[in-house]
């Protein structure tokens, strides 16, 4: 079992793709590190030897910032951008999109499932 | 698309003035502007500024982790209204902070 800053790798998975399951690492950082390593990129999760792990392990230390660490980060970063009282910040604090994008349709990532919302009975209505 | 770097940050070179001015004779006197876009440089830190947002000038202090954000960030220029809310959905908020 390949365990690598707190998380399982998945054991069946390519090491280029098996790695991105760490948050902070995507396909292009896996790729990077798969390459400066050296390992045959056909080569499963589970067929790694202990060393290669221990280098994957090493690298990963000391050159990206991966889960807890990003995030806290990136906590801190948007908290910053509240307490100056930026827009960005008050975006951020009410869960809609931060960079100008529109939200009368979309931005479902933001704001969550949708949210339907009854239709007004009566003339006023639509039919 | 970001701004180049070679052009430097723009920063409102009236405003600019001014606040030189203000350091020079070492007083802090609220200063009006419509300069939304204006960059902050270090040098506003310490001063408020009344910043237009269409309507009114609103006042802002200059804090130092503000600066490198632009003027018009810190003056909303838009009400924001939402739907009420019930009871259940205003927990889940309170909860999530």
């Amino acid at each position: 079992m390949a365990r690598i800053s707190g998380v399982d790798l998945p054991p069946n998975k390519k090491v280029e793709y098996g790695l991105t399951a760490i948050y902070g690492i995507g396909l292009h950082t896996a790729h990077k590190i798969v390459h400066t390593i050296g390992i045959d990129p056909v080569k499963k999760i589970k067929d790694l030897s202990d060393e290669d792990i221990m280098r994957i392990r090493k690298l990963i230390e000391a050159e990206y910032k991966v889960e807890g660490a990003l995030r806290a980060e990136i906590a801190v970063d948007v908290k910053r951008l509240i307490d100056i009282g930026s827009y960005r910040g008050s975006r951020h604090k009410v869960g809609l999109p931060a960079r100008g994008q529109r939200t009368r349709t979309n931005a479902r990532t933001r704001k969550g499932r949708k949210k339907t919302v009854a239709r007004k009975a009566g003339p006023g209505g639509k039919k | 698309m970001s701004r180049s770097l070679k052009k430097g940050p723009y920063i409102d070179t009236k405003l600019m003035k001014k606040i030189s001015a203000l350091i020079d004779s070492g007083e802090k006197k609220i200063i009006k502007t419509w300069a939304r876009n204006s960059m902050i440089p270090p040098e506003f830190v310490g001063f408020t500024i009344a910043i237009h947002n269409g309507n009114r000038f609103i006042p802002v202090y200059i804090t130092e982790r503000m600066v490198g954000h632009k003027l018009g960030e810190f003056s909303p220029s838009r009400i924001f209204r939402a739907h009420s809310r019930t009871r259940k959905e205003e927990k889940k908020r309170v909860f999530e902070k």
